[in-house]
């Protein structure tokens, strides 16, 4: 008897946290949907605000931005992450334990930190060289540098939980250095880049400290352009962003997720 | 003129048809391995290969035999090529290939735990070698459905490979060598992780396939009853160096030295304490051997002992007691005591009177089966 109410105990508390999580997301949603121009009462469904938003030029810019910051960094952070992730395989017999801590660090590191170290280190680059001028192009840099992380763990453990015969089968079965690279690792470990890709992707469109230490006039994400317009009030339109941003990252976060469990199949 | 072209228009002019492989008709010509001071050394202190000197024969069955860390799975991996020899020349079929790497060599491995790929189908598994040589996809197909005919796979090479059985990866695992035609196929240790019943099954299997393709095959075990049903010749290794290499037969009954003679089972090893021209003394008693051999152990294999019931007199004839007897329907294995000292018996079951625990019989041995043996 008492097991059974500890059991719905703990039923509710899972409700309760639920709720705490996705309740806010949800009036975010509702809102967007909101035929008044008011954050107090519901008066009926309508697109009104998502018909506003398509109309917005700086909105529409921001949005162009964020996509295009997300998509190269994440690409850009694959291929350096896919390249550290093998290394750290490869030499994992050798005593390079510190350097698994070096890749964690930015990880642990607090966004604000990082982000005013590459704002200050860029400011320096662009007084010396009069290159890296803050824009969409330092964001990049910046966005790659925190998503590299976990792109190298992720491939790392892909590669940890193969059999490492399969690396000298290729090898006894005619496979050059090329082919192996084509023909079984980047095949085996596809799932991982997959899964590496949309979690960078989701990381990138988040952000939003480090992409305003290191943005520049014309390269205000999303999420900068929402801490700007709210400055002014929150508008039902800013509902309507984060209805369509909390979309797009949790479809990317479902898919990192799903291919990360799929089995090297 | 275009290397690749040349060695494709050679490959294409020779077909090897499906009845010549099926009939075993060893069109291709199976290759000779010659190694010559072998050395392999891991870190500083560990010496895996302590300068092997080993010429297989074309188109034999040889196995390196040997407890672990003895050295077989490193020699095995060198001819793979997926170790260096740190010293000493290796080749295939007259051809030094010390310096090629694993990709250029016409050796293919079938790995203990089966090295499939995983992210590919059983089809694709098979096809991966003539697919990395640039074979094209339609000799590709016809060659795999080939290799599946011999080996008998039958519908698993359309499965996948993660819905496969220990033993059906074990054969995948070699037809995707087999079909690569290689000059020499490696196995190591391949059977061990069967079951016994599977185990014995896949050994004749092996055999078979052997046979039938007349390919050179090195095969690697620790089990020196496997070694024995399926080798030409077995070579025994120990810290790095070759014991003895000989046919089965030899390698049993005659052992080069009291490590093999131990390695293939034998306990009945005693140390000579005394010797007069054939006569020898030993903690058994007084026995007349055949041999001039100057060794300080006696070997007296289990099977060649008879017991005769109650105590007779006569040269060879010990008096012993039975301690033991396991009864194994088609013989009996005894544990005698002959004085403080036991031994080892082993009693065809044909009609005869098998002795009990406790009775007192007569050990008798020719004097051909004694043979003596140094450390």
């Amino acid at each position: 008897m008492r097991k059974r109410t500890l059991q719905r105990g703990l039923t509710a508390f899972w409700w309760f946290t639920l709720a705490f999580l996705y309740l806010p997301l949800a009036v975010v949603v509702l809102f967007s949907f909101n035929a008044a121009n008011s954050a107090a009462s519901f008066t009926g469904v309508s697109l009104r605000w998502y018909h506003q938003l398509m109309g917005n030029e700086e909105i529409l810019s921001a949005f162009a931005n964020s996509l295009v910051l997300a998509i190269t960094s994440s690409v850009m952070a694959l291929g350096i992450g896919c390249l550290i992730g093998y290394g750290m395989y490869r030499h994992r017999h050798r005593k390079l334990g510190w350097l698994i801590v070096l890749i964690y660090l930015p990880i642990v590191l607090p966004d604000i930190v990082f982000g005013i170290s590459e704002m200050a280190f860029f400011v320096q680059i662009h007084r010396l060289t009069g290159l890296l001028q803050p824009g969409l192009g330092t964001m990049i840099i910046a966005h790659v540098t925190f998503q590299i992380p976990f792109v190298a763990l992720i491939v790392y453990s892909r590669f940890v939980g193969l059999d490492p015969t399969l690396f000298e089968a290729a090898k006894d079965l005619y496979a050059s250095p090329l082919k192996r690279v084509v023909h079984f690792m980047l095949p085996t470990i596809k799932p991982a880049l997959i899964s590496a890709f949309f979690l960078s992707f989701t990381l990138s469109v988040d952000d939003f400290v480090i992409s305003f230490f290191t943005a520049g006039p014309e390269s205000a994400t999303l999420p900068i352009y929402i801490w700007g317009a709210i400055k002014k009030g929150v508008s039902p339109e800013i509902n309507a962003i984060a209805t369509l941003m909390i979309g797009a990252v949790a479809i990317a976060a479902i898919m990192s997720l799903l291919f990360s469990r799929r089995r090297p199949a | 003129m275009n290397e690749t072209i040349t060695a494709d228009a050679i490959a294409s002019s020779h077909p090897r048809t499906a009845e010549a492989a099926a009939e075993g008709e060893a069109s291709r010509q199976a290759s000779a391995i010659e190694m010559q001071g072998l050395h392999k050394r891991f870190g500083r202190a560990t010496v895996a290969l302590d300068g092997v000197d080993l010429t297989i024969e074309a188109g034999e069955f040889f196995t390196l035999l040997g407890p672990s860390g003895c050295g077989k799975t490193t020699l095995l991996r060198i001819l793979a090529g997926l170790e260096e020899a740190d010293d000493g020349r290796l080749a295939i079929g007259g051809r030094d290939i010390t310096e090629v790497p694993p990709h250029r060599r016409s050796v293919n491995t079938v790995f203990q735990s089966y090295a499939l790929f995983p992210h590919l189908s059983v089809r694709d598994n098979l096809a991966f070698g003539l697919k990395m040589r640039g074979m094209a996809a339609a000799a590709r197909h016809a060659k795999v459905d080939e290799i599946a005919d011999f080996i008998k796979l039958g519908d698993l090479v359309d499965r996948r490979v993660d819905q496969l059985s220990g033993g059906q990866r074990q054969r995948i695992a070699l037809a995707r060598a087999l079909v690569c035609e290689p000059d020499v196929l490696l196995l190591d240790e391949p059977l061990s992780a069967l079951d016994a019943g599977l185990r014995s099954q896949l050994q004749v299997e092996l055999l078979r396939v052997q046979k039938r393709l007349g390919m050179t095959f090195v095969f690697v075990t620790h089990d020196q009853d496997e070694a024995m049903v399926m080798s030409d010749r077995i070579a025994v290794l120990n810290g790095g160096v070759i014991q003895q290499v000989g046919p089965p037969r030899e390698v049993y009954e005659h052992p080069a030295n009291a490590f093999v003679a131990r390695f293939m089972g034998h306990d009945n090893l005693y140390p000579v304490t005394g010797r007069q021209g054939s006569r020898l003394a030993t903690a058994l008693g007084e026995l007349t051997t055949a041999e001039a051999g100057e060794g300080e152990l006696l070997l007296i294999r289990p099977e060649t002992l008879d017991l005769l019931p109650g105590e007779v007199a006569g040269d060879n004839h010990l008096p012993a007691v039975v301690v033991e007897r396991l009864y194994r329907g088609s013989h009996a294995e005894y544990r005698l005591e002959v004085g403080d000292t036991t031994l080892q018996a082993t009693l065809n079951n044909r009609g005869r009177h098998l002795p009990e625990v406790g009775d007192r019989v007569t050990i008798t041995v020719a004097p051909d089966d004694l043979i003596t043996l140094s450390e």
